[in-house]
């Protein structure tokens, strides 16, 4: 009987000291992701702003380490993780485009505020640098109407006449180096962007003596020849800069209106499509006859278009973006109660394509609106700028 | 029967040893390296805190205009009174080009534990000068509203008004 009691005794000693562990470890709290918030537009947002001011012109340095954009007209600049902004015009000055030329460098497009007469200045084409210890900005030449960075330096359009357009090529020292085309556009370059390759550029112009913006023009920047892309006919206009992709040009166009039509609804603009070489634009394949466009940027490898807009116009503003060769749109934001903004340079890649920043804010009440925190940490009750992962990529 | 008695109690034995092995075997891989602290816990009311209580009706009826008046309400939601505490207004645009912002202040002498202040902020509310920005004209810029209390200990607390066109 012995050795049966003493295996009960070890058999009891063993379950009491097995069920005597009693001891707990406090679980660490999971760390925030930093920067990753969600207001609304889907995980994985992150908010490269915040606090008031009317934003606009995103752009990504080349490295991908810092965002530009407007505020009310002026130019600021911020890491893309976490640090202070920097300002690089005054608060007087009313920027419409900014590029990066290089890390330290911004091309911006814009005129000094034009005092309280409300007339608007025409603009003109500076140059900034980060290490400048003042705001002043070294003015590269006046009458300039729009800009895009290339490989060979930052190409632009020019006034010339009432009229009259002219490309021209400024590099690092801020000379006008080189006029393209030959001798002038006949028209007024309203948008300007290249192609993937960077050899070619593409004008959304102002024809004479038509009030719209209905002309599609491409330029060899190799050879300076130009030719007509298409025009647009019914009244309708180009809206923002068409953007070259690997499978031909893409626009924005739409009925000319000013601002909202006479049944209160905003006007509709769609997505085309036109084949480098020429033609008649059609509606974009694989976004839908219904689709409402607003603002539209190709990927930096010219294989897709990030796109804002609606699917239908009832439905919210969300950002899709647009494989041309597949013929396929892929929402990557499922918003319900953000404002996204919609002007035509509201959106930008990240070099590396992992990314679109655009901006968007909450709806704004009619009422006092109370909140907790400082105004320069407050997002939702102002425009601010938000980086959104596209689909395909892994964040890190 | 003793045989079957041994036979019971080995068994019972093996099971809990192997599972007891396995336990330890367990708590050593997830042992943690690091013992996490647990945060203090304040002893309640001890800690000076400060509460702002605004007027949503008197907020309602502000207007952009000069001659604006705001009363606040600074509670001690602590358990030991305050003292020397710091009530500040500043008044800005949303238009952040044109902004000049005018700041206000106030101090507060003695706030017993428990205990609420009445402060009364006369303020300009009216438009900054004018001219063109980079702000369209359908987005008319609003007024803000940031009110801040301080005590010397550092502790802060901060309320932002956004009032509507």
């Amino acid at each position: 009987m012995a050795p049966a009691r003493l295996s009960l005794l070890v058999v009891l000693a063993v379950l009491i000291t097995g069920c005597a562990h009693t001891e707990e470890s406090p679980i660490a709290p999971l760390a925030p992701a930093a920067g990753r918030v969600d207001p609304g537009l889907g995980p994985g947002t992150r908010a490269l702003s915040s606090g008031p001011g009317y934003k606009g012109s995103p752009g990504w340095s080349p490295n991908g380490g810092r965002i530009s954009f407007t505020v009310d007209g002026y130019v600021v600049d911020r890491p893309t993780t976490s640090g202070e902004q920097r300002r690089w015009t005054t608060k007087d000055f009313v920027a419409t485009d900014t590029e990066w030329t290089s890390d330290e460098t911004l091309a911006i497009l814009g005129a000094a505020s034009a005092s309280h007469s409300g007339r608007k200045a025409s603009n003109s084409l500076y140059r900034a640098n980060a290490r400048a210890d003042s705001l002043e900005l070294e003015k590269v030449t006046g009458g300039v109407l729009a800009m895009s960075p290339g490989e060979e330096g930052l190409i632009f359009a020019l006034e010339i006449g009432a009229d009259e357009s002219g490309l021209a090529l400024t590099r690092g020292s801020g000379k006008v180096r080189r006029l393209y085309a030959d001798g002038t556009i006949e028209g007024r370059v309203a948008a300007l962007s290249l192609s993937p390759e960077g050899d070619k550029a593409v004008v959304a112009l102002r024809p004479p003596e038509d009030p719209r913006t209905s002309e599609l023009r491409t330029f060899d920047l190799r050879n300076g020849t130009g030719r007509e892309v298409t025009r647009l006919d019914g009244n309708r206009e180009i809206l923002g800069t068409p953007q070259w992709t690997q499978q031909g040009l893409y626009f924005v166009a739409g009925k000319r209106t000013t601002g909202v039509d006479a049944d209160g609804s905003e006007p509709l603009y769609n997505l085309y499509s036109v084949p480098a070489e020429g033609g008649a634009p059609e509606l974009a394949p694989g976004v839908g006859e219904d689709f409402v466009a607003s603002s539209i940027r190709v990927s930096p490898d010219g294989r897709q278009l990030a796109v804002i807009g609606r699917l239908n116009p009832k439905s919210p503003t969300n950002l899709y973006v647009l494989d041309p060769a597949a013929r396929k749109l892929k929402a990557v934001t499922t918003n319900e109660d953000m404002e996204m903004k919609t002007e035509p340079d509201d959106l930008a890649w990240s070099p590396d394509a992992k990314n679109v920043a655009i901006i968007a804010r909450g709806t704004p009440l009619t009422e006092p609106e109370v909140r907790p925190e400082p105004a320069d940490r407050i997002l939702r009750d102002f425009y601010n700028l938000y980086e959104i992962p596209i689909p395909g990529h892994t964040q890190p | 029967m003793k045989d079957i008695v041994f036979w019971i109690s080995g068994t019972a034995l093996a099971f809990v040893v192997t599972a007891e092995a396995f336990l330890l075997l367990a708590n050593l891989a997830t042992a943690p390296s690091e013992k996490s602290l647990a945060p203090d816990s304040p002893e309640a009311g001890s800690e000076p805190a400060v509460e702002l209580a605004l007027d949503t009706e008197q907020l309602e009826s502000l207007r952009p205009r000069p001659d604006q008046s705001l009363d606040l309400v600074v509670k001690n939601e602590g358990g030991r009174p305050i003292s020397d505490v710091n009530v500040t207004l500043s008044v800005s645009s949303e238009n952040t080009a044109l902004s000049n912002p005018r700041y206000y202040r106030q101090t507060l002498g003695k706030v017993p534990a428990g205990e609420a202040e009445d402060v009364d902020f006369g303020f300009d509310l009216s438009e900054p000068e004018q001219r063109v920005t980079g702000r369209p004209a359908s987005e008319p810029a609003r007024n803000i509203l940031e009110i801040k209390a301080t005590t010397p200990e550092g502790i802060s607390t901060v309320r932002t008004v956004i009032l509507p066109p």
